[in-house]
C-alpha cells in the first residue's frame, strides 16, 4: 500500500550508512534528503461539482495516469467552501466498481449477447422509426443539460411526439406546480445565502442532516462562530436533524397540511401579518369549482378576498391543528409568533416529505403562502427554499423542459406562443410541436406494462441515467408485468447492472461523471460545467452521442422528421471554420465540443421567462452562475440571487421593491393560496396498522447503483431495514436485527428490524430506505399521486408488520 | 588541488569544519551528502589524515578555542544506534499504514473504526475534543474544530447492526503519499508540510501529543507551527498554480475517447 519500495529505502538506508562511514566527523540525518520530489506533484487537479445530490458542491478532482485518484473539496466554489459530505469525498470511487458496463448487449433469446454499437444504434433506430408514436423516452435528473436536451430535442421536435418525461416527476414535480402556481414561473427566488443570514430555520419534514448535510453544515457551523440560529424541526420521525434542533415538532402523516394553515390562521386573527407587502404585491387564491365528480379542479384557481381566506382559515385554530397533526397548540402558537414577527428572519427548508405527497402541490402553495403573507420573503434570510434531490432535476428537466408537458427555457406545450418559440428556434415548421402533451411517468409505465391490445400503446421506452426498475411506486403493477409482454422494448443506458437492466432487452454502457463533458444545474439556479478527465472504460460512450447517433441512422433510413424545415439536420455541428464534424461518429464526437454546440442554442430558450443563461464559455470559469445572467456594459456577466426583489433582480422595474413579472394574475402579483388539510387516501386500519414511511439515509445516493460500489459508503451502511418504534417492537414480540415481513395491500418485503438506530419513529410508524435493490420497498408502495404534479407519494402508506418465525 | 564532490546544499557544514581545522594545520573533514570522504588537500597544504584525540582539558564555548581545537567526535546515529534511524522511518511507514486503512485516499475523511452513538455528534466529541489515550489506543484530536455536524462526512468502517459486508469490488487506487515526508531548503530546515492544509488547522492532532508515531517534532513547545513550515503548492488550492487553469482551453486537456 505505500509506495516506498523495499529497493528505495535500501538505497536510502546505505546512503546513510555510506556517509556515516566517514572517519568519525560527518553528521548522520542523511533520510532528510529522501524527499526529492515534492508530494503530490504528478497530480492533476481539475474542478466538477459532485455527481451526487442538489446541492451543488464543487469538488477538485485529482487524476494521474488517466484515473481518479484523489478528491478535495472545492475551496473556491461558494456553495460549499471547500467542504463536502461523505459522498463527495468518495465521489472519485464511483466510476470504478469491477462490474461495469463496458458492451451493448441485446436479449437474444433470453440471452444478454454483447453486439456492436452500430448493430445497436441499428436496432434503436429502426425500432422507434417503425412506431414512433409507441416510443417513450424516460430520462433524468442526473442527465447533464446537454444530455437532456438532446433527448429533448430528439422528441419533440425530431418525432413530433412529446412522449418524453423524467424521474424528476418522482422528485421535484410537486414543487414544480407550487412555484408555477404561486409565481408563474419555477424554481425558487431566493439562493442559499439564505442559510447564513436566518435567524430561523424550520425543516419541513426533510431530514437536512443526512440529506443535505453540505447546507445542514453551512447552517450549524455558524453556531460554532457564536452566531445563534433557532432550528426547528417539524417531522414524522427523529432524525439526526433532530439532535441539532431546539425544538422538535412531531406530526402526524398531512399535519403539514394543518400546521401552514394553523400559521395563516394566527396570522390573520392577531392581524400581524405584513399588511402592506400583502395589499401591494399578492392576492388571495382558492381551487375553483370541480368540472365534474371525478376531475379536480384546473390549477389555475379563482380568485379569492382576503375575507374568504379568513373564514376559510378560521377552522384551524390551534387547538383544531393539534387534532389534525398531533403538534401540540402551544407549539402551533409559537411558530404563530416566530411568522408574525417582521423583526426575524426565517428560512423554511423541504424536500421529499412535500413533495411526495398526494397533496404536494397544495402544501408546497400554502407555506409559500404563509412567507408571502408574514412578509418572509425575499430578503436575505427570509426565504421559503425547496431543497432538490437530484444534481440536474433544475437544471436539466425542469429548466431543459424534458418533461411531457413541457419545452426548454419554462416554456409550455399546451402553449401556442410557447410552440411558436421553439419552432422558431429550432427551425421547424409550423406546428411541428404537437400541441398535445405526453404521459407522465406513472401513466407512461403503466401503458408500458399494459398489453398492447389493451390500451398499452407506449412499446418501446428508452431509459437513461436513471432506475425506474427500483424507483417506481407499485412495481409490481407498474414495472414487472413488462416482463410477460414479449412485444415490449426496453432500452437501458447505464454504468452498472441495475433493477431495470434486469428486464432490458437492449443494454448500452454508457459515460459518468468526468469520463465525459457535462453541466448541471442546482437547488439556487446555479449552473455549472466540468470538463472531461478520464476515458470512459472498455466501449462505454456518452448518452448525449448516443441520441444523437440514432437520430442520424433514422435521418439515414429516410426519417425527415430528424431535418428542420430547411432539411438541415436536428444536431449539425459545424467546426470553427465552418465544416460540418460527423459527430454521430463516435470517434470524431470531442473533435468539438458537443456540449458547448447544444448548449449555446438551448440558451435561446432562455430568455423568454427570465432564466437567462450565459454562453457556455463563461460556465469554464466559474464554479457555476444563478440565472438570470445578465451580460454587463463591460462584457462581464452578473448572476442574480434574489429574484423578483427590486435590489437585486434586474428585471424587476426600476422604483419597485418586489415585482412578480410572470404573476399568473398579471399584475405582478403573486399568489397566496387556500388549500384544505386533507387526509391521506391510505391510512392505517386494522388489517394495516402501521404508517410505512420510506427515504434515503446519508451513505446511499438514491437507489445505491454508485454508492454501494464503494466500499467504504456500502460498509456503513450494507443493507436495508425497517425502523420501528422500540414500544411497537416489544408489543408484537419483535426483537432487533429480528427479520419481519413489511406488507401492504400491493406487495410485500422482509427486512431485518432496527430499533434504536439512525431513526426513530413514533408509535404506529415505521421507516424502510429505498437504496438496497435485494429490498425492493417499491414493492410496498402507494402509487396515488398528487392531482396537478404527478408525482407519486412515498412518504405515507399502509403496512402491516410480522414476524418471519 | 582539492576537488572535492562538494555537494553545495551542505557547504555551509563544511565551511564551518574548515574553519574549525585551519588554524590547527591537522584536519580532517567530510563532505556530507556525496557519500564520500575526502582526505587530502585544503587551500594547496597537505593534510594529515585525522587522528581521534581525547576531549580538550577545557571546555568553553568560545570561538578561539574551537578555532585552536580538533572538531570534536561525533558518532553519527545511524553507528550508535541504527534500529532507531530505520526505525524513525519505519514508524512513519506504519504509520502511514495505519492512516491508509481508514481512509480511500490520502485526504479522504476516515472511516470510524468504532460503533458510535448515532443520534447525537456531541458524543464525538467526548473523545475527540482533546484526545485521549486508552491502553494502546489513541483517539486523535479533531483537526476542524469548527465543524459540527460529524458523521456527515465520517461513516462507520462496519455498521454494528447490518453486520460486517465486504460488498461487489472496486478498483479505485487512492493516492498514497510516498512516506518521504516534506522537501527541505537544506539539512536543518524545515520540512514543507506534505499535504494540504485545509480543514487541518489543528497540527496537534496528528504531531501532537496523542498524535501518530514518527511524526511527532522534537519542538512540541513551539505554538505555532506554521510560521516556519510552509504549505505545499501541490495541494494549496489558493496557490496560483494550483489546477488545471479553468479557461475554455481546458478543452484541449480532454482525453478524446
Amino acid at each position: 500500500m505505500l509506495t516506498v519500495d523495499r529497493r528505495t529505502f535500501v538505497k536510502a538506508s546505505a546512503m546513510a550508512a555510506a556517509t556515516a562511514a566517514a572517519a568519525g566527523t560527518a553528521r548522520a540525518f542523511s533520510l532528510a534528503i529522501l524527499a526529492e520530489q515534492p508530494e503530490g506533484a504528478s497530480l492533476k487537479w481539475q474542478k466538477a461539482p459532485c455527481r451526487f445530490c442538489g446541492t451543488g458542491c464543487h469538488v477538485m478532482v485529482g487524476t494521474e495516469n488517466g484515473k481518479v485518484v484523489a478528491i478535495q473539496g472545492d475551496q473556491k466554489a461558494e456553495v460549499n467552501k471547500g467542504l463536502l459530505c461523505v459522498k463527495g469525498y468518495h465521489v472519485g470511487l464511483a466510476m470504478y466498481g469491477k462490474d461495469r458496463l463496458t458492451t451493448p448487449m441485446l436479449r437474444k433469446d433470453g440471452e444478454m449477447v454483447a453486439i456492436s454499437w452500430d448493430e445497436a444504434i441499428e436496432t434503436i433506430a429502426k425500432r422507434i422509426k417503425a412506431n414512433p408514436k409507441g416510443f417513450s423516452f424516460y430520462g433524468s435528473g442526473q442527465w447533464t443539460i446537454p444530455e437532456g436536451y438532446a433527448a429533448n430535442k430528439f422528441v419533440k421536435a425530431g418525432l413530433g411526439t412529446n412522449l418524453i418525461d423524467a424521474n424528476p416527476r418522482l422528485c421535484m414535480a410537486s414543487a414544480v406546480t407550487g412555484f408555477m402556481s404561486t409565481f408563474g414561473v419555477d424554481e425558487p427566488p431566493g439562493v442559499y445565502d439564505d442559510i447564513d443570514q436566518c435567524d430561523v430555520a424550520i425543516m419541513w419534514g426533510n431530514n437536512m442532516a443526512e440529506m443535505h448535510p453540505v447546507l445542514f453544515s453551512r447552517l450549524v457551523d455558524r453556531r460554532a462562530r457564536g452566531e445563534k440560529v433557532m432550528i426547528i424541526d417539524m417531522t414524522t420521525r427523529r432524525t439526526r436533524t433532530s439532535d441539532f434542533a431546539d425544538e422538535v415538532l412531531f406530526f402526524k402523516p398531512h399535519g403539514d397540511l394543518a400546521i401552514a394553515n394553523g400559521i395563516a390562521h394566527l396570522m390573520v386573527k392577531s392581524g400581524k401579518y405584513d399588511k402592506e407587502f400583502v395589499a401591494n404585491h399578492c392576492n388571495f387564491r382558492k381551487l375553483g369549482p370541480k368540472p365534474d365528480e371525478k376531475t379536480p379542479p384546473d390549477m389555475l384557481g379563482v380568485q379569492m378576498t382576503f375575507e374568504e381566506f379568513a373564514a376559510a382559515v378560521d377552522v384551524y385554530t390551534p387547538e383544531r391543528v393539534e387534532e389534525l397533526s398531533g403538534v401540540p397548540a402551544a407549539k402551533i402558537r409559537m411558530l404563530g409568533d416566530l411568522y408574525c414577527n417582521r423583526g426575524i428572519k426565517i428560512n423554511s427548508f423541504w424536500c421529499m416529505g412535500f413533495n411526495q405527497h398526494t397533496r404536494g402541490t397544495a402544501i408546497n402553495c400554502i407555506v409559500h403562502g404563509i412567507h408571502l403573507m408574514s412578509g418572509h420573503f425575499g430578503k436575505p434570510g427570509d426565504a421559503a427554499t425547496s431543497l432538490t434531490g437530484q444534481p440536474s432535476a433544475c437544471g436539466t428537466a425542469r429548466e431543459v423542459g424534458t418533461l411531457c408537458h413541457m419545452l426548454p427555457g419554462g416554456l409550455a406545450v399546451a402553449n401556442p406562443e410557447h410552440r411558436k418559440h421553439a419552432e422558431e428556434h429550432w427551425n421547424l415548421a409550423e406546428g411541428r410541436i404537437n400541441p398535445k402533451i405526453g404521459y407522465h411517468a406513472v401513466e407512461l409505465f403503466k401503458r408500458f406494462n399494459t398489453p398492447t391490445d389493451q390500451g398499452g400503446d407506449v412499446t418501446t421506452v428508452w431509459v437513461q441515467v436513471t432506475n425506474p426498475g427500483q424507483t417506481l411506486p407499485n412495481l409490481g403493477r407498474n414495472f414487472l408485468k413488462k416482463k410477460d409482454l414479449s412485444d415490449k422494448f426496453l432500452i437501458v443506458s447505464d454504468v452498472y447492472p441495475t433493477a431495470t437492466t434486469e428486464l432490458a432487452d437492449l443494454i448500452l454502457p454508457s459515460a459518468m461523471w468526468v469520463e465525459k463533458n457535462g453541466m448541471y444545474g442546482n437547488s439556487e439556479r446555479r449552473t455549472h460545467q466540468w470538463f472531461k478527465m478520464v476515458s470512459p472504460p472498455g466501449e462505454a460512450r456518452d448518452d448525449a452521442w448516443q441520441v444523437i447517433a440514432v437520430s442520424h441512422k433514422m435521418m439515414e433510413l429516410g426519417d425527415n422528421g430528424m431535418k428542420d424545415k430547411d432539411g438541415k439536420w436536428l444536431f449539425q455541428t459545424v467546426d470553427k471554420a465552418g465544416k460540418e464534424v460527423p459527430i454521430w461518429n463516435w470517434e470524431n464526437y470531442y473533435d468539438v465540443n458537443v456540449d458547448e454546440r447544444l448548449f449555446n442554442e438551448y440558451r435561446l430558450f432562455s430568455r423568454h421567462k427570465h432564466h437567462d443563461l450565459a454562453p457556455y464559455g463563461e460556465y469554464v470559469k466559474t464554479r457555476g452562475m444563478r440565472w438570470p445572467v445578465i451580460e454587463q456594459t463591460d462584457g462581464s456577466w452578473k448572476e442574480t440571487r434574489w429574484r423578483f426583489s427590486g435590489f437585486d433582480d434586474p428585471y424587476v422595474a426600476k422604483g419597485k421593491d418586489f415585482q412578480f413579472y410572470h404573476s399568473v394574475t398579471k399584475d405582478d402579483k403573486a399568489l397566496i393560496w387556500f388549500r384544505p388539510h386533507e387526509f391521506p387516501p391510505e391510512m392505517p386500519d386494522k388489517d394495516y396498522p402501521f404508517w410505512l414511511c420510506t427515504g434515503r439515509v446519508l451513505e446511499h445516493w438514491h437507489t445505491g447503483t454508485m454508492t454501494r460500489r464503494i466500499p467504504q459508503l456500502h460498509r456503513a451502511m450494507p443493507k436495508a431495514y425497517v425502523e420501528m418504534n422500540k414500544d411497537d417492537a416489544s408489543r408484537l414480540g419483535i426483537r432487533n436485527n429480528e427479520v419481519v415481513t413489511v406488507k401492504s395491500r400491493r406487495g410485500a418485503i422482509d427486512l431485518p428490524v432496527w430499533i434504536g438506530g439512525r431513526g426513530d419513529p413514533k408509535i404506529g410508524e415505521v421507516f424502510v430506505p429505498f437504496f438496497d435493490e435485494t429490498k425492493l420497498i417499491n414493492m410496498v408502495t402507494l402509487d396515488e399521486y398528487d392531482p396537478y404534479s404527478k408525482q407519486p407519494d412515498y412518504k405515507k402508506c399502509a403496512v402491516t408488520v410480522v414476524r418471519k418465525s | 588541488m582539492l576537488s572535492p564532490k562538494m555537494n553545495l546544499r551542505y557547504s555551509a557544514e563544511t565551511v564551518w569544519v574548515v574553519l574549525a581545522a585551519a588554524g590547527a594545520g591537522t584536519v580532517a573533514y567530510a563532505s556530507i551528502g556525496d557519500g564520500q570522504v575526502t582526505t587530502g588537500q585544503v587551500m594547496g597544504m597537505p593534510l594529515a589524515a585525522a587522528a581521534p584525540q581525547g576531549p580538550p582539558a577545557v571546555v568553553s564555548t568560545d570561538i578561539t578555542w574551537r578555532l585552536n581545537s580538533p572538531a570534536p567526535k561525533v558518532i553519527p546515529e545511524s553507528q550508535s544506534n541504527p534500529g532507531a534511524v530505520a526505525d524513525k522511518f519505519a514508524s512513519r511507514v506504519k504509520s502511514l499504514e495505519k492512516r491508509a486503512a481508514v481512509r480511500a485516499y490520502e485526504g479522504a475523511p476516515p472511516v470510524i473504526p468504532h460503533s458510535i452513538a448515532d443520534l447525537n455528534v456531541e458524543t464525538c466529541r467526548a473523545c475527540h475534543a482533546q484526545g485521549l489515550r486508552a491502553g494502546d489506543k489513541t483517539s486523535k484530536m479533531v483537526s476542524h474544530t469548527y465543524l459540527r455536524n460529524c458523521t456527515q462526512c465520517h461513516v462507520e468502517a462496519e455498521s454494528p447492526m447490518l453486520g460486517p459486508d465486504t460488498g461487489p469490488g472496486n478498483s479505485f487506487v487512492g493516492f498514497r503519499p510516498s512516506g518521504y515526508g516534506g522537501t527541505r531548503a537544506g539539512a536543518g530546515a524545515p520540512p514543507v508540510m506534505p499535504h494540504s492544509s485545509f480543514m487541518r488547522t489543528n497540527c496537534v492532532s496528528c504531531h501532537g501529543e496523542f498524535g501518530y508515531d514518527g511524526w511527532k517534532p522534537d519542538h512540541l513547545s513551539r505554538s505555532n507551527c506554521v510560521q516556519c513550515h510552509a504549505p505545499a503548492a501541490e495541494f494549496e488550492q489558493l496557490s496560483p498554480t494550483f489546477g488545471v487553469p479553468d479557461v475554455a482551453d481546458g478543452m484541449a486537456a480532454t482525453p478524446r475517447r
